[in-house]
């Protein structure tokens, strides 16, 4: 009798504590929709009163009468900064992913992969700095500019940025390929180069192309770096080497001087629903892909 | 025969040098940090408060180091206790359901929440409309927020790594989840879970996007109250170039805050390392 207590008891605790952590997990998730469902809230006169002109408008000038308030051009330059960051990083992550999964001696990967992860560790900032203080003059010297911020040298700031991550997502794609497609090509005679390029990266592909969307969105959603060496200038981008402001550096520019409730305030909202709906929309498709991998989809 | 030969040659040299490259801008960096940053790292950096005229460019960065410090322990509080909790459920708890891969994927998604939106919420929610102000709890609260799904990610793993016969183990005996749980995983995963937490202790004290509008301010004596606005490292650092207050002082200041990250990364790898040893005398197999 006692110890059917016991047990009860100690079956009660566990249901009690089950629907507490499945209650907690739920609100941390729910964190997620009230973050998004508030930017809406904060932004929806924007949308309501211009709706896609909003996002399709080239003129920014929140405080004019009537205020313009077109994103187009940070829109332009997020996806350029972005997009050229994953043109650059691409080869060197891809062939340092490769290095380290097949070729480098283990002293060397030894010593490259806390390297790695020390590049993960440093912070947004100092890359900003470092490439404001260091890329930026060098252009300005080189090429005899006034100032040498370009969207050109965030994407290189944001290259070195997001390389870690490509690297280290396409290499544990690159070793989760089951041993026997090594073994069976060896057997064949191939060189290592030959069955890596045409085995092992084919069947990788789809891991290695995920982690290169999902560094695309880190590059687009990144701020401080691009803050201090895209040059913010509200033009449209029309070239790599032009400056622009990327939608990350504009909040964080103007939000600390936006008057609340007006119309400047709730473009700035406006402004980061586009940017997190975009973000969420790249690592939502990612997820996806990644896990009809997992889920036996083309190699097995 | 022959190019194919070469053919090989030039893959294998291409892939060798983008390893070496990563190595080199590394070094390249670090090194120029210390060559510029080095000079201004004292006694008196650490521990003086910036002085001079535009402010910051004598003295040194106290306030900021407190700043930080205070930043990141209200961020790894508010975030962790919710953050472990939710690995809990998604590791024991979870099953097969589908809130379990609901709360998976979204935690994925948090993940790629750029933090200048983590930021800009905060500022409207907690500085705008509940009217806190600028100040330590509403910045705190950004990073927390940022660090969650590091955080949940991090222990989710540590406690997925722990070899699941001790579950069925568990279950067949009759042993509550709840207290498998607190004796058999936790222990066995403490070492995972802290070093996740201390990583994501320095994730949180390098992001400057989250606090530039929610808490950092440019001089503030950073006394720990919580309403109050502070300084912190990496806006300081902003703030030092983007005003051109002084590039010595700034170059010190990054050097500094790379320091301090470098120390905590090898310390969670240091701690991550004791994974695997017995942290209580089990009944695995010797």
């Amino acid at each position: 009798m006692l110890r059917k207590i016991a047990t009860n008891r100690r079956q009660f605790w566990d249901y009690i504590m089950g629907n507490m952590a499945a209650f907690i997990a739920i609100a941390s998730t729910a964190l997620f929709l009230a973050i998004i469902l508030f930017m809406w809230g904060e932004s929806r006169p924007i949308w309501v009163l211009q709706g896609f002109n909003f996002v399709g408008g080239t003129e920014w000038n929140p405080v004019g009468h009537p205020p313009q308030l077109g994103i187009a051009s940070m829109i332009a330059g997020t996806l350029w900064v972005a997009l050229g960051a994953m043109v650059l990083a691409a080869p060197i992550g891809f062939g340092c992913a490769i290095f380290l999964a097949e070729f480098a001696p283990v002293w060397l990967a030894r010593i490259l992969r806390p390297i790695l992860n020390i590049l993960t560790g440093i912070p947004s900032v100092v890359y900003g700095f470092l490439g404001a203080a260091v890329l930026v003059k060098f252009f300005e010297k080189t090429f005899n500019q006034a100032s040498g911020e370009s969207l050109f040298c965030a994407s290189l700031v944001l290259t070195i940025m997001i390389l870690p991550f490509i690297v280290a997502n396409s290499e544990s794609a690159l070793r989760a390929i089951p041993r026997e497609y090594r073994q069976s090509a060896l057997a064949l005679g191939v060189s290592h180069q030959y069955l890596t390029i045409k085995v092992l990266v084919p069947l990788a592909k789809k891991g290695m192309f995920g982690s290169l969307v999902l560094a695309f969105g880190r590059a687009a959603g990144e701020t401080m770096a691009v803050l201090m060496v895209a040059g913010n200038n509200l033009l449209m981008p029309t070239a790599w080497f032009d400056k622009g402001e990327p939608i990350p550096a504009l909040i964080a520019l103007e939000v600390g001087s936006a008057e609340v409730g007006s119309p400047h305030y709730q473009a700035l909202f406006a402004s980061g629903l586009v940017l997190i709906i975009f973000i969420a929309a790249i690592n939502l498709f990612t997820n996806l892909l990644m896990q009809s991998t997992r889920n036996g989809g083309s190699w097995r | 025969m022959i190019i194919r030969r070469y053919l090989d040659f030039i893959w294998l040299s291409l892939f060798w040098a983008s390893g070496l490259l990563i190595l080199l801008v590394l070094s390249a960096m670090l090194a120029y940090l210390i060559w510029r940053g080095g000079p201004a790292l004292s006694l008196e950096f650490l521990t003086a408060s910036p002085r001079g005229i535009p402010l910051g460019a004598q003295g040194g960065v106290y306030p900021a180091i407190k700043g930080t410090f205070y930043l990141v322990l209200i961020a790894v509080v508010t975030a962790g206790i919710p953050g472990i909790i939710t690995a809990i459920y998604l590791t024991e708890y979870g099953m097969q359901s589908s809130l379990k891969e609901i709360v998976n994927l979204t935690v994925q998604c948090m993940a790629g929440i750029p933090s200048i939106i983590t930021g800009l919420f905060v500022y409207a929610f907690l500085v705008v409309q509940l009217k806190w102000g600028m100040c330590l709890m509403a910045g705190g609260i950004a990073l927390g927020i940022m660090v969650l799904p590091v955080i949940v990610l991090t222990t989710r793993d540590a406690f997925l790594a722990v070899d699941n016969n001790y579950r069925w183990l568990g279950a067949s005996l009759g042993v509550s989840r709840g207290y498998m749980f607190l004796r058999v995983i936790l222990p066995q995963s403490v070492p995972a879970v802290l070093s996740g937490l201390l990583l994501a202790m320095g994730y949180a004290a390098g992001a400057t996007a989250p606090i530039m509008v929610t808490a950092a301010v440019i001089s503030s004596n950073s006394s720990g109250a919580w309403f109050e606005p502070v300084m912190a490292l990496p806006y300081h650092l902003y703030i030092l170039f983007s005003e051109h207050t002084s590039m010595d002082k700034a170059y010190g200041t990054a050097l500094l805050l790379v320091l301090l990250l470098l120390v905590v990364n090898i310390i969670a790898l240091w701690i991550r390392s004791w994974q695997g040893r017995d942290f209580h005398n089990d009944f695995r197999p010797k």
